[in-house]
């Protein structure tokens, strides 16, 4: 991570080469504006519609965009009922659903977060007897395709009577090979020092772990949090085989659903995706960076 | 006192061990056993039948039709994505003015989930959608897209693509920040075309990269069940009916378990012998 920041801040830094550039460099650079500006449009256009949409009324939904003209990009017949629409129909259904999906992806946070960040604790500063045997078994949880373990863990789940349950919602979602990788190779480029430094002050491990090295894990903290929370946020598999109850129902299951029963509410079905799609990309922006280091931690294993 | 703390490594490995065990390692295991059974929901009515289940599927034309579509979902997603997110990465790597912004707008379909953006490129296709407004203003014919027997598949290549390209492009984008500046313009400096350099210089540096994206995305696709569960079920024609969702509906929305786990060993089992083929195929050419 401190490497990357380096790279960036060297680019920005670094002094021109005198004189005006030359031709096959300004041909260079314009191929490649471009291109990315080409793939931009690519990206962006679906959502803005997207998002102008759900603040457009029902009836004009796709009055702009077939034909298409630059309207269908801008919120220009502004609204809010669809949004008003989708937390009050059905006794505030969806609002309940964005309740659930916080409940389950703070809670996976706090639970996953803890157990990862101590097994990666484990792994990255002690020596012990099977470490290099149960690190491999981590290093095999997570080269198993995780859909190849949901549908046997649905029939265990279906089997234990866990359907519709919070422990069914929750506790698979805990177990995460990504965030204890995430957290080992942090641990592990901290540097021995202030380790022995805590230990002859007389700390015990525990407390070496919470007030020693915690306070300076701020980056991978950010890190995981971003990673378990995005991970439950998005969920979409698991919660509709296990929790298809309304009651249970998280955000991405509610939008599935509105699609296929509110085929002609195109406003609600948009306002609902607009407002699940939004969170993860405001959440993520600000630490793009962080995100990122451990999305693609994985490459280093 | 070093004794003593023989124990706090495994306390600590403990919560997450159990978590990992239960459910990773067991339900994976489980999946071969419940294979055998034949089983709904209630223990009352199982029983084993060997590879009963799995002759039953063998016999299901729909699983023949359900394969067909898998392979050559499977041999177009893959290599496809694969190359775009390399040229991608290779484009979000000029350092140019501005880039950071590029790099902030490629990240947003990686965060959105999928099934979020099933729904919006159902929309976006839908026959008065904004895709066919464009196509009307061009002067073209409307496209029946995810209605057509013929499209449907190609449709979905296109929208899981749009997500895609942009997370695997992180990836290599990760590998080709690894390659230190000065290789580069060393050979720039022996005279290298800019494709020389791709070609030399890059791709071999990133073969581990390319392996590992190549494999993860084929496992990842062949376990696709979103997109089609929102935007298709499977149709038109069965002609979407990947593996993935036939397995789901056999099971949750048949109650036929043990063809469901069946399923999922025979999409194991596929993986696995595209994965082996794509690591035979990348060393093949290392010589």
């Amino acid at each position: 991570m401190a490497e990357r920041a380096t790279a960036v801040a060297g680019a920005k830094t670094r002094p021109r080469r005198g004189g005006a550039p030359s031709f096959r460099v300004l041909i260079h650079r314009t191929v490649v504006y471009l291109l990315l500006i080409g793939v931009a449009i690519l990206v962006i256009v679906p959502l803005m519609w997207a998002f102008s949409a759900s603040f457009t009324p029902n009836e004009k939904v796709f009055a702009y965009a077939f034909p298409f003209t630059w309207r269908a990009l801008f919120p220009v017949d502004f609204t809010l009922e669809g949004y008003k629409e989708l937390f009050t129909r059905r006794e505030g259904l969806f609002g309940r659903a964005v309740v659930n999906t916080l409940i389950l992806s703070f809670s996976t946070v706090l639970l996953s977060g803890s157990a990862s960040a101590m097994a990666g604790f484990a792994f990255a500063r002690f020596e012990f007897r099977g470490r290099s045997l149960l690190f491999t078994l981590v290093l095999l949880t997570f080269m198993i395709p995780g859909p190849l373990t949901t549908i046997p863990l649905y029939i265990l789940v279906s089997r234990l009577g866990w359907i519709n349950t919070w422990q069914a919602l929750i506790l698979p979602g805990l177990a995460n090979s990504l965030v204890i990788f995430v957290f080992r190779q942090f641990f592990a480029e901290i540097s021995q020092d202030y380790l022995d430094a805590a230990r002859v002050d007389g700390a015990s491990w525990l407390r070496v772990l919470t007030s020693v090295v915690l306070p300076m894990s701020k980056p991978v903290l950010v890190t995981a949090s971003l990673l378990l929370f995005l991970g439950q946020w998005n969920n979409f598999f698991w919660p509709l085989l296990v929790a298809p109850d309304p009651e249970f129902r998280v955000v991405q299951v509610a939008v599935s659903y509105a699609y296929e029963e509110y085929t002609t509410q195109w406003d609600l079905l948009l306002a609902g995706s607009t407002f699940a799609a939004l969170i993860p990309i405001l959440l993520v922006l600000p630490f793009q960076r962080y995100y990122v280091s451990g999305l693609v931690g994985g490459l280093r294993e | 006192m070093k004794r003593a703390e023989r124990w706090i490594p495994y306390v600590l490995l403990l919560p997450a061990l159990i978590l990992l065990l239960v459910f990773y390692i067991l339900p994976a295991l489980a999946g071969f056993g419940e294979a055998l059974y034949t089983s709904n929901l209630s223990r009352t009515n199982r029983a084993f039948v060997g590879f009963g289940n799995f002759a039953h599927i063998l016999k299901d034309p729909t699983f023949w039709k359900s394969l067909r579509v898998t392979v050559v979902f499977s041999l177009v997603v893959n290599p496809l994505q694969t190359a775009l997110a390399l040229a991608l990465a290779v484009l979000v790597n000029q350092r140019v003015r501005g880039i950071a912004v590029f790099r902030s707008i490629f990240l947003f379909p990686v965060v959105i989930s999928l099934n979020i953006t099933s729904t919006v490129w159902g929309l976006l296709l839908h026959q008065g959608g904004l895709v066919n407004g464009i196509l009307v203003n061009l002067g073209l014919p409307r496209q029946p897209f995810l209605r057509s027997p013929g499209q449907a598949l190609w449709t979905i290549i296109g929208i899981i693509s749009w997500v895609g390209v942009s997370y695997w492009m992180m990836f290599f984008l990760a590998g080709l920040q690894g390659v230190p500046q000065a290789v580069y313009e060393a050979a720039a400096i022996d005279g290298a075309s800019a494709w020389q350099i791709f070609t030399r210089v890059t791709l071999p540096l990133l073969r581990r990269v390319i392996a590992f994206v190549l494999v993860a995305d084929t496992i990842i696709n062949l376990f696709l069940f979103a997109p089609v569960w929102i935007l298709t079920r499977g149709g038109p024609q069965l002609s979407t009916n990947l593996l993935m969702y036939d397995a789901y509906r056999r099971g949750v929305v048949w109650g036929d378990l043990g063809s469901m786990a069946a399923m999922v060993i025979v999409l194991l089992f596929i993986t696995s012998a595209a994965v082996a083929m794509e690591f035979f195929v990348l060393r093949g050419d290392r010589e």
